[in-house]
């Protein structure tokens, strides 16, 4: 900290009137979009929140940056790291400046989401039943065939209301045009909601008349609409089904979010060897003996949520869930085998499917995506590879990435050798300069690339994203990568009616 | 409720309970280490050898020196009982039932967690800040009881947390006054001083409470009067039997559970040799014999209460 008090760090009256201080330094660099910065000065949305950060010094900032943290720390919102046998405890970072978003923006962001997410969830109707869209080759069959995720265990089962993506946290990223891409559909056990909502409480602790006098969007029913989608599936017509969230448990990264959810709902929270299977039905063991389970959020991966159907060797599932699955008997949320719609590969052809199905245009575009499979594509790829971005289609969180503008010679030929020996596997996307928002880093603001993820809920009334999301921050200066395992932090992130 | 959940509310509980028991008693001991006399001067291998993992050979090295003991017992990792382990384990059973704690039972949990695992911990304990230290995580640990107490609600999970404090609470006292009365040979009709007593009855919270209560000065006697008879003290046994009895029984009527009788049986069976004794037939039994049987009966207690309510995994 430094002992030096830094008088003002924005400063503004009756206007865009600045005095010196911090933001005179906080330079949004030239070509990136700046979500707080416009080329006029700062943008009508972040107005209110410089006013009052203006009267604070950098001795406050510094302490309310502190505050944050202990809140998370004492609330136990934290991940362990292993690197040595201590078990060390760290918060994910959490940056004191909000990031804003404008009622128009949002209305913009939502359709386009619900439009995509109406589409997914045919395709994945289709692609698990009559495969019309492969028939009227829309999408080539051999991309499906060759897709790990495609899961052959869960072709004709029917799922309660056609639904299989109730939840998925869609990123957004913005380009330096200051128009919103979608950069990945996140459908199978997507994380970070409990992120939104603490980030939400912190801010009303550090920050307490900010979310007012911004008029911010509320966010904190979040859970319950879950709920009241998890009671909406049960397969069994009962006044009060039983649901569950299941849990790979405590050592899981995200097992906080699993069980602040299941607190906010007042749903039990199980693991795997709470839960058996007898005659097709679910089961939870109980201290008065078995209770059927009607409804399981499970934030276990696909892979592992039955050794009798898939990987034997996992002891986190529950062996014959799958077959109370496939009788109707259980409800799984989000249903099995949605990886095949969020494989990067079968991304590209996503607006192909809004046409498809919906017979629209897509609200929100994809980022350019080339396909390695595709000779031509692999040529240009490679001819212009300092500003591509090459990544595995089964990978996520970051790993499995190669940056073009930062990877040395022997990188390159051996990512070149890599594609050629498997490109079904890889993809490309041209480097989108990820917009950037203000960060208080070592007592001053400067300026981090960000994405976007809100949190859709579709269940049998519709769509619904509550008015927000989680704002991933690359802490380190100039990276792009978000991803918490790679050094991301997060804000919190208003929708704001100003 | 789960069967993993009452397991895990009922160890939070048990270490929970053994934290406070020990860092009381190393309160007790410290503190009249420091008195150089001749019931000040105290040897810290008994208590050594009671709460830790530690073999006996190696307890000959705790024999005077504070500082060490307290380390050993507190902060060390390869000692299996050590607070600093035992909180870990609280705190992972706390982590397996947090949706079914408040939220304000888990940040106690967890702060406890923090503080023991703070560096800066071990800096108070070689400086002179040792009883401030002990101080601040006794209170931290008296925090958990009365927050459980006003936030928790009295439903099945109550019951199991309650079970899982009076049980490792009546073992606390067995073990520590059969070390106590160990010293004296388990001998009824030798007088020892109040001073002598101290110990004990501090580090069961009980020294107040013994002085407004007993007139007698045949200590001995209305020492072992209080830990084991005494309905008004909390860490007495039939206090504790009298609240397990309470739990139990409450769970029992929730859950209907097969084969409860056995159960039942068994610790009818233990709270009435408690609760039916009086200082004559103890004298005659001997008190050594009275402790190890309620030790025995306790253990199996907790072996009955596994296989009816935890068998899941």
């Amino acid at each position: 900290m430094p002992t030096q008090v830094v008088a003002i760090l924005f400063f503004y009256q009756n206007g865009n009137m600045e005095k010196d201080g911090l933001l005179e330094k906080y330079i949004s660099q030239s070509g990136i979009w700046d979500e707080m910065r416009g080329e006029t000065g700062v943008r009508n949305q972040y107005q209110r929140v410089c006013d009052q950060i203006c009267t604070l010094d950098t001795a406050s900032l510094v302490q309310k940056e502190t505050q944050a943290g202990e809140l998370f720390m004492n609330q136990g919102i934290t991940f362990t790291v292993y690197s040595d046998n201590a078990g060390i405890e760290r918060i994910f970072p959490f940056d004191i400046i909000p990031r804003i978003i404008t009622a128009a923006e949002w209305e913009h962001i939502e359709s386009g989401i619900k439009q995509r997410l109406k589409a997914l969830n045919l395709f994945l109707k289709d692609i698990y039943s009559e495969q019309q869209i492969l028939k009227d080759k829309i999408i080539p069959t051999e991309l499906i065939a060759s897709c790990p995720q495609y899961t052959r265990e869960v072709f004709g089962i029917k799922v309660p209301h056609d639904i299989y993506v109730h939840i998925s946290g869609i990123d957004l990223i913005r380009g330096d045009d200051g128009k919103f891409y979608i950069l990945e559909d996140n459908l199978r056990t997507p994380s970070g909601v409990s992120y939104m909502l603490e980030n939400r409480e912190v801010t009303k602790r550090i920050f307490p008349d900010m979310l007012a006098n911004n008029n911010v969007r509320m966010v904190s029913n979040y859970p319950l609409i879950l709920h009241n989608i998890l009671n909406a599936l049960s397969p069994r017509q009962v006044s009060n089904p039983c649901v569950v969230l299941l849990t790979p448990g405590i050592f899981n990264s995200a097992y906080y979010e699993h069980t602040f959810l299941a607190r906010q709902m007042g749903i039990p929270l199980v693991e795997g060897r709470d839960l058996m299977v007898d005659n097709h039905k679910v089961y939870m063991k109980t201290t008065q003996g078995l209770e059927q389970v009607d409804v399981i959020y499970r934030r276990i991966d696909d892979e592992f949520i039955d050794p009798l159907t898939f990987n034997p060797s996992s002891i986190l599932g529950v062996p014959g869930l799958m077959s109370a699955y496939r009788k109707g008997n259980v409800a799984l949320i989000n249903a099995v085998g949605n990886g095949v719609a969020d494989d990067k590969a079968v991304y590209a052809y996503v607006p192909a499917m809004i046409k498809y199905y919906l017979n629209e245009e897509p609200i929100l575009p994809n980022v350019p995506t080339y396909q390695m499979m595709d000779t031509d594509a692999r040529q240009y790829v490679f001819e212009n590879i300092r500003g591509m971005v090459l990544k595995r289609t089964n990978q996520s969180g970051g790993y499995g990435m190669l940056m073009g503008h930062k990877a040395n010679e022997e990188d390159l030929v051996k990512a070149r050798k890599e594609v050629e020996a498997d490109p079904r596997n890889f993809i490309a996307q041209p480097i989108i300069q990820l917009s950037t928002v203000p960060c208080f880093i070592d007592g001053q603001f400067r300026p981090r690339h960000v994405d976007l993820r809100p949190f859709a809920l579709c269940g049998p009334d519709g769509i619904q994203i509550v008015p927000g999301g989680l704002t991933r921050v690359a802490l380190r200066e100039g990276s792009l990568v978000v991803n918490s395992s790679q050094g991301g932090g997060s804000k919190d992130t208003w929708v704001s009616d100003l | 409720m789960l069967s993993r959940i009452a397991d895990s509310l009922y160890w939070m509980n048990r270490y929970m309970e053994r934290t406070e028991g020990i860092l009381r008693i190393l309160r007790t001991h410290y503190v009249l280490s420091l008195d150089k006399g001749q019931y000040g001067v105290n040897s810290w291998k008994p208590v050594v050898k009671l709460f830790s993992t530690q073999t006996d050979p190696e307890a000959a090295d705790f024999e005077y020196n504070s500082i060490h003991t307290i380390n050993h017992i507190l902060l060390n990792a390869d000692n299996n009982n050590s607070i600093k382990v035992i909180l870990g384990r609280a705190r992972e059973n706390a982590r397996g039932a947090q949706d079914i704690i408040t939220k304000e039972v888990w940040e106690q949990i967890n702060h406890l967690f923090h503080t023991i695992n703070n560096p800066v911990l071990i800096q108070r304990f070689s400086g002179n800040d040792t009883l401030a230290a002990l101080d601040q995580l006794l209170d931290r640990a008296l925090l958990f009881s009365g927050v459980t107490d006003s936030t928790m609600p009295r439903n099945m999970g109550w019951n199991f947390m309650n079970l899982g404090k009076f049980i490792e609470r009546c073992m606390i006292t067995v073990e520590l006054s059969d070390m106590n009365f160990e010293e004296g040979d388990y001998n009824l009709s030798v007088n020892r001083d109040i001073l002598f007593w101290r110990s004990l009855l501090f580090s069961l919270s009980g020294y107040e409470l013994h002085l407004k209560t007993y007139r007698s000065s045949n200590y001995t006697n209305s020492v072992a009067n209080q830990v084991i008879f005494n309905k008004q003290f909390t860490h007495s046994l039939v206090y504790c039997a009298d609240r397990i009895r309470y739990y139990l029984y409450k769970i029992i009527e929730d859950n209907r559970p097969e084969g409860a009788d056995h159960l039942l049986k068994h610790f009818g069976r233990l709270h009435s040799y408690i609760a039916f004794a009086d200082m004559e037939t103890v004298k005659q039994e001997g008190l050594k014999p009275f402790f190890a049987r309620i030790r025995q009966d306790l253990l199996q207690l907790n072996k009955n209460l596994g296989q009816q309510f935890f068998s899941y995994s």
